[in-house]
């Protein structure tokens, strides 16, 4: 662990985390999401200033979703995963755009791949897909395959034993 | 095929040795194309060269995987080519959707939306690929099949239902320039 990461860990034991320490640069911080946001404050606070990325996980056996917060340290490059777990069958959850306006992109993107509301986050136009028609593509229970079969036709192949026999040959070239 | 006239024939034989290609680079293919442009394959040497926009350019290189959102891009590019224009798709992604075969939002066969000339097969192709597959697409050219341009325009309500049934819409909405 980086100094930066020691520190954030002592400063937050108050918080009742979870910490898992996945590398030398990288801890997982798991919290309940009612701490989630005072948590995220106090760590940009003593340095982890850089939002990379917010990201989700379909955890669909436990009926939930996982949102995580990677957050960066350009002191040390220490490295801080926050995340916090959300009931999947309401699946809502607080903006963090007041702490980084970067996060308005991030949750729009959450919000149009798992379905995910943002309150305090109006904007969740579309980001990436253009004209969806069905429920959320990154949800597990989504079935990508049966989708590209009806939308995208596929290219119909017959099989001519002669012809791969004379390429097998090396009569004809493949 | 309707027999050309002299002067198409003629035409087209001039035609296949100076083609201007404008490459659709959003695939990993993509990756292939400097070599096969540059010092090192130089495609100049059989009389291709790149071009930046569609309006003057004879090849449209597909490089790989199209999405429903680049699909849209790639009818539009293509419908503002001038005629004859040709169509090339590079990389299994276009043949037959490739390793994204199942994907959600990566269409499937290239050619049920716009006429391809060419196929090149490989994941991807090598630049030797690549120049053997214009050789052979100026050959085709010189024997007159290369007849994409006019089979779009013949069968343009069938590409047009195909375009619909995949995309939904063609047109571009676009947050960001309306
Ligand atoms: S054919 Fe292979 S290299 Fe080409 S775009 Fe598809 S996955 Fe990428």
């Amino acid at each position: 662990m980086t100094n930066s990461m020691s520190k954030a860990v002592e400063v937050l034991k108050s918080f009742n985390p979870f910490v898992e320490e996945i590398d030398d640069r990288e801890i997982k911080i798991s919290l309940s999401n009612d701490k989630v946001i005072s948590a995220l404050d106090v760590l940009k606070s003593i340095g982890f200033s850089h939002l990379s990325l917010i990201t989700c996980v379909d955890w669909i056996d436990d009926n939930q979703f996982e949102l995580v917060y990677i957050l960066f340290n350009w002191e040390d490059g220490g490295k801080i995963l926050v995340s916090t777990r959300i009931d999947r069958s309401n699946p809502k959850f607080i903006t963090v755009k007041e702490l980084w306006p970067v996060a308005r992109f991030y949750e729009r993107e959450i919000h149009e791949f798992f379905g995910i509301e943002f309150e305090g986050n109006d904007d969740m136009r579309p980001l990436f897909l253009e004209l969806w028609d069905e429920k959320p593509p990154m949800r597990k229970d989504f079935d990508p395959s049966k989708y590209s079969k009806e939308k995208f036709p596929d290219r119909k192949y017959e099989k001519d034993v002669i012809k791969e026999a004379k390429i097998f040959r090396g009569e004809i070239n493949g | 095929m309707k027999e050309r006239t002299m002067w198409e024939q003629i035409a087209d034989s001039l035609r296949s040795r100076s083609l201007w290609m404008l490459h659709y680079c959003t695939g990993c293919g993509a990756m292939e194309l400097p070599p096969t442009m540059t010092a090192r394959f130089d495609m100049e040497r059989f009389g291709v060269a790149p071009m930046a926009t569609p309006r003057q350019a004879d090849i449209m290189l597909i490089t790989g995987y199209l999405n429903t959102k680049t699909l849209r891009r790639v009818i539009y590019t293509y419908e503002q080519m001038a005629d004859p224009k040709y169509v090339i798709g590079f990389g299994s992604c276009t043949i037959n959707g490739g390793i994204y075969f199942d994907s959600y939002s990566t269409i499937n066969r290239l050619d049920y939306y716009i006429p391809v000339d060419v196929y090149i097969a490989g994941c991807m192709p090598r630049p030797e690929a690549i120049l053997e597959a214009f050789n052979y697409l100026m050959e085709k050219i010189r024997k007159g099949e290369a007849d994409g341009w006019k089979r779009y325009k013949e069968n343009y309500e069938w590409y047009k239902q195909n375009q619909i049934r995949s995309l939904g819409e063609v047109y571009v909405h676009d947050e960001f320039h309306e």
